[in-house]
């Protein structure tokens, strides 16, 4: 029997490891992150391909968008990699600096740069060297109801004054306001940019502040509806409650069956035309397209698949079956093609286009950019003073790495370690009762193995590493050890004002107030709940229980958007009741109480259920003759309740509010999914705050460890102290 | 055990054996702590409570007897309050608390469980209810202090329940109590969950307490010993309503009903079915294998030839014949269980017949073995006869 399963687990490890040890199959791979039709024309391609050049084969592998360039990042280097893959170029930066693209070489040899879109090609091509070879390209241009727009609009203004003809719940324009990618050919239009030519913040002066205030103007004139995300745009559009609407190529495929609609390049705006600029809406421009690995432009057959999937047969393909905005001019000289004329107004729209900007530093920007946009929409602060609050986060973000200490003090302080943990063990080992005690548990060892080595391999490795990963700065590809910066730095805020904006301490105290406000209406709610549900004479009480356990049994993420919604300014439902029952509407994310409190309320809907069941199975060990007791001794309802039920109930609650405690200190789906750290971060707590800094301020994954190392201090430091509470209450059952 | 009844019922004050209400007009000479008329509870469709009265005079000690589910523990918590009537009436003193919740009653409860409270320390457990009334402090350490003393609670009294043993929690159930000083001690069988042993000591201390502080107690057990030796007054009860009360002694040696002579006593009272004949000037009944002379003065009219009737006999009183004594029935032994000073032995008359219990000497039990044949006789006038319909008693008024 034991041989059997020895064998058969043989089987299994060889199974999982043998084709991994096999030489190297002669197959492309592919990744790409494409749906739908998109993903239907590259799957055809392929195939064609293998069918033209026999004895090639061509993997191709779908990735989820989220994950995509992560995957690269940690595939790419350990040779496990794609030898190709489609990506925007503004990753080129990044992928360039960690060394994951190599240049494409042959596969868009100068002589067929002509074919393309120049901007196109100008996008991908960094000092001169291309990168990738262009496939397709996505920007913003005008989605214009027919029904609702008699003729195309000449200008930004002529949209505006749709507002006198339109009914009072049409907006006549619709976008993502707060986000700085749709406001960018704003910015243009009024001379601005996002990022200088050395990659640092542009998005100040001036034309800035004229692009936002121009935003704000059309936002109170009711032009453009206020703060609304992506799905809200499309919704408003879709049902003809948006006359026109700025997004890209993407929110074809979620309009059809609705209303009529088409498209256009956007408008000038009338009030940026000076003496430099004619006013142009110029959108920044994604340029979709097929880049190399560093050991698959070494592959020449791989760089052949590159230059055809790029090629003039295979963008008819892809325009025609994938409906993509491709990057190629000659193609758009095929009447069939060119007869679509929402594609071609992409494409149009494209060549007025703005590369997007490839740096690095474009990932720190956008944020400080939609914070500063967001609050004065808000008509939070001036246009000019949010701008420069933008750019000094964004240098924050992006401040330089201190040059690199002597990693002696730390190897010291691990050698002594280590050094001492030898000495306690072969000092253990020479005790010869140590030594009998080691003997007798043998078989006890034996048993918890498994567990320890699994422990040990999920839990204290990855912690181990992520402690490490806290005494280094840099990139994954790149680091650079730094000591104990990280820590001064978080612990000192950045030598700014300790509780100044994004200082951890301040982050800290709303941590604190976040854990101690949720708690104590997890535990108060729960218990109110559980002791009436608990009451023998109820009736329907397993329709209430089923009914209030199911916010806990919703995944907390669904449950968090969907209140993100209901406390949506302008459609949610909370401001509907408000003004149902007569009061104002509430800004809820434009102040810290009010955003706080949605957070709140967000996570108390999903913790009490928790609370409520500790506390239904807490009082079914209370027995009922101490109640009676207590009854019989004088006690009123409520004097049972303090006195005797809470009391009890208490050993089994304690470690109950323990773990809630851990819970809500580090609840990131809510902070991160309803408020979002709105606003201006003010709502972030620690675990968010350490996420921004690892995935939005310019990847510093070493400073957001360090953050994660003292998040677990001090909920280790916590917990310790909850339980010595725990523990001096252990005399009661 | 064989004190003539005339004595005890002029020894203890008992009104009257019947279960009538009995009108406030015959007024007992002591005053009424406790009275519960024409009590009716029913939990959903299961009537536990017939229509039971209930009087307990001030200063008496009061058992509720009877087999499990005959509704003595809920006539208890009607009285505590924990329980609400569904007809009927309760005062407690001068006062109709029939409405009123626990804590308006002023009354005291000892658990079966002793339900002390878990968190807190014998102390505080004994002053918890002088709390809840506001008591000085002063007023509470006083009173602590003495139920401590009376309990031997002394060393207790920082421990917490948990660390305690049955019986020293029963104690602090007692003290707990005692302390509050109520209008009426309510025992919900508080003896049931201690070993047999320290069940006995602690019978024998409930009584000594109770004798000293002459506090108005309603006590509920379904152990006859517990029921006899504590009672003032007891109450049997059977299928919801009081089949018999009176003095213990009263109720053992004139049971109104067959009910209450099979629950009293043990070994359970032998029952045979007899036909009454007179053979010279002496009655006898007449059961298979049995000739069981019955006393006359005791029956009186009620005693006619022919009649059919359940005879019954307690073990005690159905010894082997001396010589020359008229026998009963010859006892076939199957089993004899000794209990030292004496005997028990199990067996029958003849094969169809009943069993029956009879009670040997200690001498005559070494001598004895099983498929023994042993001569039998009646303790005279000890014979008890009831109509087999009715079931009562032949004497019962």
């Amino acid at each position: 029997m034991r041989n059997r399963a020895i064998f058969l687990l043989f089987c299994a490890i060889c199974a999982i490891a043998i084709p991994g040890c096999g030489e190297p199959a002669k197959s492309i791979v592919l990744w790409h992150a494409y749906r739908g039709r998109e993903e239907s024309a590259i799957e055809l391609l392929a195939r064609r391909y293998e069918e033209q050049h026999p004895g090639v084969t061509v993997d191709l592998l779908s990735i989820p968008f989220d994950a995509y360039s992560s995957k690269l990042g940690a595939a790419i280097p350990r040779a496990h990699g794609p030898d190709l893959f489609i990506d925007a170029n503004e990753r080129l930066g990044v992928y360039l600096r960690d060394g994951l693209v190599a240049p494409v070489g042959d596969a868009l040899p100068d002589a067929e740069v002509g074919a393309y879109d120049k901007t196109s090609v100008d996008a991908v091509t960094l000092g001169g060297v291309r990168y990738a070879v262009p496939l397709t390209n996505k920007c913003l241009a005008l989605y214009v109801n027919d029904a609702l727009v008699k003729s195309d609009p000449k200008s930004i203004e002529e949209i505006s004054r749709l507002r006198a003809s339109l009914p009072d719940d049409v907006y006549p324009l619709a976008y993502e306001a707060p986000n700085s990618f749709f406001h960018a050919p704003f910015l243009y239009a009024f001379g601005g940019r996002m990022l200088d030519d050395r990659g640092r913040f542009a998005f100040q002066g001036e034309a800035a502040a004229k692009s936002i205030d121009f935003v704000r103007d059309l936002t109170l004139a009711r032009v453009v509806p206020v703060e609304p995300d992506g799905a809200l745009v499309t919704r408003l559009f879709a049902s003809g409650h948006a006359a026109t609407a700025i997004n890209g190529p993407w929110m074809m495929s979620e309009l059809e069956g609705t209303v009529s609609y088409h498209v256009i390049p956007l408008p000038p705006i009338e009030a940026a035309a000076s003496s430099s600029t004619h006013g142009e809406m110029k959108p920044l421009l994604t340029v979709e397209g097929v880049m190399l690995s560093p050991t698959g432009a070494e592959r020449e057959e791989v760089r052949a698949f590159a230059r055809y999937l790029a090629g003039e047969d295979s963008a008819l393909l892809r325009a025609g079956l994938g409906q993509q905005v491709v990057a190629r001019s000659d193609v758009w000289q095929n009447d069939l093609i060119a007869s679509d004329l929402k594609l071609k107004a992409f494409h149009d729209a494209a060549r007025a286009a703005v590369p997007m900007p490839t740096s690095p530093a474009m990932r720190a920007a956008w944020v400080p950019a939609n914070q500063a946009i967001v609050k004065v929409l808000r008509g939070d602060a001036k246009s000019v003073d949010a701008l420069e609050e933008a750019a000094a986060r964004f240098a924050d973000a992006m401040r330089p790495q201190p040059p690199p200490p002597s990693p002696a003090p730390l190897l010291v302080a691990l050698g002594a370690i280590l050094l001492g943990l030898a000495f306690y063990a072969v000092r253990r080992a020479q005790n010869p009762s140590f030594r009998v005690a080691v003997r007798k548990s043998m078989p006890a060892y034996r048993y918890v193995a498994h567990a320890a080595i699994v422990i040990f391999a999920l839990v204290i490795v990855p912690l181990a590493a992520g402690a490490l990963a806290s005494f280094f700065a840099g990139t994954e590809t790149h680091p650079l050890y730094v000591g104990m910066t990280n820590y001064v730095r978080i612990l000192t805020a950045r030598g700014g004002p300790l509780l100044g904006h994004g200082s951890f301490y301040l982050t800290l105290l709303v941590t604190v107030l976040w854990t101690l406000a949720n708690v104590t209406l997890h535990v108060a709610i729960g218990l109110v709940l559980g002791v009436a549900l608990s009451r023998p004479l109820l009736r329907f009480k397993a329709i209430y229980r089923v009914l209030l356990i199911l916010p806990w049994a919703v995944p907390s993420y669904v449950t968090a958007l969907a209140w993100k919604g209901m406390f949506h300014r302008q459609f949610g439902a909370v401001n509907a009741i408000l003004k149902a029952l007569g009061a104002e509407p509430v800004s809820w994310f434009s102040h810290f109480s009010t955003a706080f409190a949605a957070n709140v309320a967000t996570n108390v809907w999903l913790g009490f259920p928790f609370m409520m069941v500790v506390t239904l199975g807490a009082l079914t060990s209370i027995p009922k003759d101490v109640l009676e007791a207590a009854e019989v001794d004088g006690a009123t309802r409520l004097q049972r309740f303090f006195k005797v039920t809470l009391p009890l109930l208490k050993p089994t609650l304690l470690p109950a509010v323990v773990l809630g405690a851990v819970w809500t200190f580090n609840m990131f789906n809510v902070v991160f999914l309803v408020s979002g750290g709105e606003p201006d971060d003010s709502t972030d707590i620690l675990v968010s705050d350490a996420y921004r800094w690892a995935f939005t301020r310019d990847a510093q994954y070493g400073y957001a460890a360090a953050y994660a190392v003292l998040i677990f201090f001090l909920l280790l430091g916590g917990t310790r102290l909850l339980g010595k509470v725990a523990g001096s209450e252990e005399g009661i059952t | 055990m064989t004190l003539p009844h005339e004595q005890l019922s002029t020894s203890v004050s008992v009104a009257s054996a019947s279960s009538e209400v009995s009108a406030p007009a015959t007024a007992p000479k002591r005053k009424l702590r406790c009275s519960v008329r024409g009590a009716k509870k029913s939990f959903g469709q299961n009537p536990i409570l017939r229509g039971v009265d209930l009087d307990i005079e001030e200063g008496a000690f009061a058992v509720l007897v009877g087999p499990s589910g005959c509704g003595k523990s809920t006539l208890l918590r009607l009285v505590a309050g924990l329980e609400e009537l569904d007809e009927g009436t309760i005062h407690l003193g001068e006062r109709d608390v029939t409405h009123a919740p626990p804590r308006d009653r002023d009354v005291a409860m000892v658990f079966q469980s002793y339900a002390l409270y878990p968190h807190l320390s014998v102390r505080e457990n004994l002053a918890f209810g002088l709390k809840l009334r506001k008591t000085s402090d002063k007023d509470i350490d006083e009173r602590v202090r003495e139920a401590s003393k009376m309990l031997s609670l002394g060393e207790l009294l920082d421990r917490m329940p948990k660390q305690l043993s049955g019986g020293q929690k029963q104690r602090v159930a007692m003290g707990r109590a005692i302390v509050r000083r109520p209008q009426i001690f309510l025992f919900d069988e508080p003896l049931s969950n201690l070993d047999a042993a320290l069940r006995a000591e602690v019978r024998v201390e409930i009584r000594r307490n109770h004798d000293q502080l002459r506090a108005t107690t309603l006590y509920v057990t379904h152990d006859q010993v517990e029921a006899m030796t504590l009672a003032d007054t007891l109450w049997v009860m059977n299928g919801g309503v009081v089949e018999q009360k009176g003095t213990p002694l009263d109720v053992y040696e004139r049971p109104r009903s067959e009910f209450v002579a099979g629950f009293l006593g043990s070994p359970q009272m032998n029952f045979f079915d007899a036909k009454l004949e007179k053979e010279g000037d002496r009655w006898l009944a007449i059961g298979e294998g049995a000739r069981i002379a019955i006393g006359e003065e005791r029956f009186g009219a009620a005693l006619t030839e022919g009649r059919t009737v359940r005879a019954g006999v307690r073990p005690h009183d159905l010894v082997r014949a001396e010589e020359g004594q008229p026998i009963a029935g010859n006892l076939h032994v199957e089993i004899i269980e000794a209990l030292g000073f004496e005997a028990i032995a199990h067996g029958w008359l003849t094969a169809s017949g009943p069993r029956v219990i009879a009670r040997l000497d200690a001498d005559e039990a070494r001598k004895a073995k099983s498929g023994d044949s042993i001569p039998l006789a009646v303790t005279p006038g000890s014979a008890h006869l009831f109509d087999p319909k009715t079931g009562l008693a032949l004497d019962a008024k």
